[in-house]
């Protein structure tokens, strides 16, 4: 049996659930915070997301069918819970993508837990023009090092789709970093 | 906090790709930082707010319990026993009805004798007296009343008839002097 597999049957056992979520909470819990905070930007939106993200996990465990690998199914939560999040608190992202990413960026630097240098600012700017998925795809891939397959699961998008729209965003930045 | 130089070596970016710690991956491309302990921190604060939340949720399922005639066992029950009072209802006005019918059947037997008996009893002079009157009644009365029913219906017909025909030959005449 699998460590992940061996989790779920704790999780899944009322007796052993506290502790098994412990363990859980060590095992994942800073690459979800990453996942996370790529996506709503700053540590504070990141910290709420990341409790309200466990908590949905330890509510629904029971739920877990096995269909995908608990990793996957976590981070889908997480993904959903960080949209939720960006829809309640700026309802004006989907109205206009520009005036978005600017306010995003804005948000990012003025961050108390921003320290990038020239560089990586220009990086997260060629990020920031892609469109919602481009980033998805390329932050998934490249920062929490998850393969197409697992991306594929929680994007809902076919691998080959994946494939391409990630060595184009690769391809964008290297042209683009060094400008 | 200090400034990150890694970026220096250009030719490199982006090709190192995923290392282990994902933490200074992030903080290497995107200049993302995060509060120190931050993590065992957030571990306790999640696990706080659940047991917080199993506490909340405990009151919610007692108060649940309290309506004791919203238990399922309690519904399957009052269920069956609707049923079971249906069923001897209906059982017992089928079973009522047969009495009855065999009673209603021995009383019209009983009936047609004693009307049997005093019919050899009674006057004839009374009998007829009582022919001419029904005869009277039922045959003569309703006769009349039928002619007259008759009577009018061929009236009616006839008045409507001709005041048909009258308009229809004023129209035509009407319809020929104009043309």
């Amino acid at each position: 049996m699998s460590k992940d597999a061996d989790l779920v049957k704790k999780l899944q056992n009322p007796a052993l659930k506290d502790t098994a979520f412990s363990e859980l909470l060590d095992a994942y819990q800073e690459r979800l915070y990453w996942h996370i905070r790529k996506i709503v930007s700053t540590h504070e939106n990141a910290d709420d997301v990341l409790q309200n993200t466990f908590i949905r996990i330890y509510k629904n465990i029971k739920k877990f069918e096995g269909k995908s690998s608990l990793h996957t199914w976590m981070y889908r939560i997480a993904y959903n819970e960080s949209i939720r999040f960006l829809e309640n608190n700026n309802k004006k992202r989907y109205e206009d993508i520009d005036a978005v990413s600017e306010s995003h960026l804005e948000v990012l630097f003025e961050d108390e837990y921003f320290d990038g240098d020239e560089i990586q600012k220009k990086l997260t700017n060629i990020i920031a023009s892609f469109t919602e998925k481009q980033q998805r795809v390329f932050q998934m891939k490249y920062f929490d090092d998850l393969s197409f397959r697992k991306i594929s699961e929680i994007l809902e998008v076919s691998e080959s789709t994946l494939k391409s729209t990630y060595y184009t965003t690769v391809k964008i930045i290297e042209e683009k970093i060094f400008l | 906090m200090e400034k990150s130089t890694e970026n220096n070596n250009k030719q490199n970016f982006l090709e190192e790709g995923f290392k282990g710690d994902i933490f200074k991956h992030h903080k290497k491309y995107l200049g993302t930082e995060i509060p120190e302990g931050y993590f065992a921190k957030s571990k306790s604060s999640i696990l706080n707010k659940i047991k917080e939340d199993i506490i909340l949720d405990v009151p919610k399922k007692t108060k649940k319990q309290l309506v004791f005639w919203m238990r399922p066992q309690f519904k399957y029950m009052a269920a069956a026993s609707l049923v079971f009072i249906l069923c001897l209802t209906v059982w017992l006005q089928s079973s009522n009805k047969t009495n009855v019918l065999e009673e209603t059947n021995f009383e019209l037997f009983a009936f047609s004798d004693t009307i049997l008996i005093e019919s050899l009893l009674v006057d004839e002079s009374e009998i007829e007296a009582f022919t001419d009157a029904t005869l009277f009644n039922e045959i003569l009365v309703k006769a009349e009343l039928s002619e007259q029913k008759l009577d009018n219906l061929v009236l009616d017909n006839l008045i409507l008839e001709d005041s048909l025909l009258n308009n229809y030959i004023d129209y035509g005449l009407i319809e020929t002097l104009v043309l």
